[in-house]
């Protein structure tokens, strides 16, 4: 028999116990992580310090594919004046906490991030992120409060591969739109939370013009931004405005609030592949957004409320095993 | 051997690894996805031989797939209330939770005879069930759970024990 050093002579030994106990650490990589997505990633950080193919396995994308934190909400009090809100260090730390362990367990399989409305995470999270995440495809990222303008087009700028982005209404959008113009090629799909005007519209058909999926569902959307999208977003295959408080009139004077679509819209929107709209009084969704004049208060709803999309590829489903109830009262104790 | 069953249901035999055969309704032996496939594609005799798996362990497969299975019919009555069926998988979940009392090697062979045959539910509960094994303990207590040999040399310990420090203050 031969001995060789290092990994070679382990193996060697492994061959020779085989006869006796079973080699946990010899399972195929696609076994362990069938066990292994039982674990939340707080029960996993000890499990990938356990040996080399352990760790490995840890590592892959198929448990790390989409890294749903949206059960973790900052602490946070509003304020008057920007950014809105003020959020406690305390609360700062528990973030990068949770990101430095699912960064280093990861190793860069992440393609998908999901955060909360009330995650209101700065600058050195999202760059933490950015440079660990190198394959990101999908970014839910519904609260920009504390993000300055440079933190977030560094991050699109490290993210080549970005297909879709779930955002908030910014005051002003181009700059955003010109950096996914520039940087992630493969760029479709976008969801939008807030409010939709002409600008925002504006900016998306000058930089993003092969945009295949557009969602403002829930939103305060002006008629003359939705026909400039069905004019001139000639790509566009799907588009969401369900329970939409759609207005008309200049923005200056009281707007009125449309009851139902007329003939020309629905005309428009006959080339979509697929195009979604709900205006029924009776539709708990529209008169949420009745209640709460155009701009839906989340927070006093359920929990699974801001995450439905009637587009299915925007919809984000259950929360997953990464980091479930368990991991937030284990950090927010 | 295999003939058919008194119902009219085909029954096959499943042979071991080490020749024991089990003879099974095709209700059972469908619950294998491995299995249900060579059946489709008229690959399967009435005798499949499963070259992967032993003896002890086929016959835990199999007791597993006929109890869910059962179940599953309902014993030949028709299932109406959701209570009903409420009841069952309480009683399932139960049977469950018995069955995987086994020593780790069994459990071991197990899981992977689940995955080689595709027995999804049963490939679950034992990943579970390892799982389970492996919450609330340290990276060295996991080691002499599954009796697993260290493989970093210190230095290399050190870095990933660095790496995934918990960093909560």
């Amino acid at each position: 028999m031969q001995f060789r050093r290092g990994v070679g002579s382990r193996l060697v030994k492994m061959a020779e116990a085989r006869a006796g106990a079973k080699r946990w650490e010899e399972m195929e990589i696609d076994v362990l992580v069938k066990i292994f997505k039982e674990l939340n990633m707080i029960e996993m950080a000890p499990v990938s310090r356990v040996c080399r193919s352990w760790r490995m396995a840890c590592a892959d994308p198929l448990l790390w594919k989409t890294l749903d934190l949206g059960l973790l909400k900052s602490n946070f009090i509003p304020t008057r004046a920007s950014p809105y809100v003020w959020v406690d260090d305390r609360s700062d730390r528990r973030l990068t906490g949770v990101l430095k362990i699912a960064m280093a367990l990861s190793r860069g399989s992440v393609s998908c991030m999901i955060f909360h409305f009330n995650l209101y995470m700065k600058d050195e999270h999202l760059n933490y992120i950015a440079e660990r995440c190198p394959h990101l495809k999908r970014l839910v990222l519904p609260a920009w409060n504390r993000i300055t303008k440079t933190g977030i087009c560094q991050a699109i700028r490290r993210w080549e591969e970005l297909e879709s982005m779930t955002m908030p209404t910014i005051l002003y959008p181009p700059y955003i739109m010109e950096e996914i113009s520039r940087s992630c090629k493969n760029f479709s799909q976008l969801k939008i939370m807030g409010t939709f005007d002409v600008n925002f519209a504006l900016s998306i058909h000058t930089n993003l013009p092969r945009l295949k999926v557009l969602s403002v569902r829930c939103s305060r959307l002006s008629k003359d931004a939705l026909l400039f999208i069905l004019d001139k977003m000639e790509n566009l295959e799907v588009l969401n405005i369900s329970h939409c408080l759609i207005t008309e009139g200049p923005a200056s004077s009281s707007k009125r609030i449309l009851r139902e679509l007329d003939s020309t819209i629905l005309e428009k929107a006959l080339r979509l592949h697929e195009f979604f709209y709900c205006m029924d009084s009776t539709c708990i969704s529209c008169r949420r957004m009745k209640t709460d004049e155009g701009l839906m208060r989340w927070y006093r709803y359920e929990d699974w409320f801001w995450r439905k999309d009637e587009v299915s590829s925007l919809d984000l489903g259950d929360y997953g095993k990464l980091f479930d109830e368990w991991c937030v009262n284990q950090v927010c104790r | 051997m295999a003939a058919a069953g008194g119902s009219g249901s085909k029954r096959y035999t499943l042979k071991s690894r080490d020749g024991e055969e089990f003879e099974v309704e095709d209700d059972v032996a469908v619950r294998s996805q491995t299995i249900k496939h060579l059946i489709e594609d008229n690959c399967a005799d009435d005798t499949i031989p499963l070259a992967n798996v032993t003896g002890k362990i086929l016959a835990l497969v199999v007791e597993y797939c006929r109890k869910h299975a059962q179940v599953e019919t309902g014993g030949g009555h028709a299932r109406s209330t959701g209570l009903e069926d409420q009841v069952l998988d309480e009683g399932l979940v139960a049977w469950d939770a018995e069955f995987v009392k086994l020593d780790q090697d069994t459990l071991f062979d197990l899981l992977l005879a689940a995955n080689y045959l595709e027995v999804t539910e049963l490939l679950d509960l034992t990943c579970q069930t390892v799982a389970n094994m492996m919450k609330g303990k340290s990276a060295a207590e996991i080691r002499k759970t599954f009796h697993i040999v260290n493989d970093y040399t210190p230095e290399e310990e050190q870095e990933v024990r660095k790496e995934i420090k918990w960093a909560f203050g």
